[in-house]
């Protein structure tokens, strides 16, 4: 961890506060972006800290991608996390704020339901993206991609799976293969 | 407003395994009755068609809701303070005992878990929208273009987002 040189903060605002603003569907769309933009073209994390920090964001209560306050972190200590948190949540808030107000009158017209069809799709693939992203970033390798199709498949299969017990099994499932394995 | 500040402290706390928006349901409008259904959905309808984390847009919009723009900024911030001190202390636990080979392979376990539920979120995404051949071009040349060549977001949504709206627009207009 490095302390928050202004420059790097400045970085992570330019950084988070746009995808602020693309992450329809939710944080996750912009997993792939982000992971591009702290990995290949700032360097704030390895693709092994990604990985950990990614499974740590998820690990923790709270909404959506807590990610942008861990890399944020990593890349200039608190500032840095606190920067990189205002940059990723107050521009969305602020536009659902205002929007609130306006949203309600274009109910009904075809823009209304256009855009949110149009966008519907989008939001799905960049999910998927997202999951693809980190997937390859994993240095575990196939273990990782078959865990994951498991976890897919028996989701889709029972879409009531509580969340949870899915985390703290496939921590105990990878740590007890590693420390059978060593 | 401390009670709804609590309230969401609280939530935000307590909200393990994502999915904010469901423990929201729960918590405002099953057990505090704070929002009824109805105004509920919408909220998430609305929520749905803007960008953000679901889970903070619903915040914003109940805080909203319940207390004018005091109302949202205290919500908002009661919902994200224990989580970003949380998350940081695991950080820092994690920047001290990460280079454990357990741990990494631990960590993994829960990435696999959390990749599983991102997948099965975009399909039935997809399987419940218009599953038209349309949306599922876009959805697939979305994953080409950002998750397999790894061209930047921006401008990949950028292109296809207009394709994609003036094609619902097109199919509402047949019909």
């Amino acid at each position: 961890m490095r302390e928050g040189s202004t420059d790097s903060l400045v970085a992570l605002a330019v950084v988070f506060a746009p995808l602020s603003l693309l992450s329809f569907g939710g944080g996750n769309a912009v997993l792939a972006d982000i992971a591009h933009q702290a990995i290949t073209v700032h360097g704030w994390t390895s693709e092994r800290e990604f990985a950990d920090l990614f499974a740590l964001s998820r690990a923790a209560p709270g909404p959506g991608s807590m990610l942008a306050t861990l890399i944020g972190w990593k890349a200039a200590g608190i500032p840095g996390a606190l920067i990189a948190t205002i940059a990723f949540y107050l521009p969305s808030a602020l536009l659902v704020f205002g929007a609130a107000r306006v949203w309600g009158r274009w109910r009904g017209s075809p823009w209304h339901d256009a855009v949110e069809r149009g966008v519907a799709p989008i939001a799905a693939g960049l999910f998927l993206s997202g999951g693809l992203v980190v997937l390859r970033a994993s240095p575990a390798g196939w273990p990782v991609w078959a865990a994951a199709i498991v976890t897919t498949a028996a989701l889709l299969r029972w879409p009531g799976l509580h969340p949870v017990p899915l985390l703290l099994g496939g921590a105990a499932l990878f740590g007890l293969l590693a420390a059978g394995g060593t | 407003m401390a009670r709804i500040f609590v309230a969401f402290l609280r939530l935000g706390a307590t909200s393990f395994g994502g999915g904010t928006a469901g423990w929201l349901y729960r918590e405002m409008v099953l057990k505090r009755r704070w929002i009824d259904d109805r105004s509920f959905l919408a909220m998430l309808g609305l929520g749905q068609a803007m960008p953000g984390s679901n889970g903070i847009k619903l915040t914003v919009l109940i805080g909203q809701n319940l207390h004018g723009a005091a109302g949202a900024a205290v919500a908002l911030i009661g919902l994200l303070m224990a989580p970003f001190a949380i998350v940081l202390a695991v950080g820092a636990a994690y920047a001290s005992v990460g280079q454990h080979g357990l741990v990494h392979a631990m960590l993994d376990g829960v990435a696999a878990a959390v990749i599983g539920l991102t997948f099965a979120t975009g399909l039935r995404s997809i399987a419940q929208g218009t599953p038209g051949p349309a949306a599922i071009v876009i959805a697939a040349a979305t994953v080409l273009g950002v998750g397999v060549l790894r061209w930047p977001m921006l401008p990949v949504v950028a292109a296809l987002a207009p394709l994609s709206i003036a094609l619902a627009l097109l199919k509402a207009r047949r019909r």
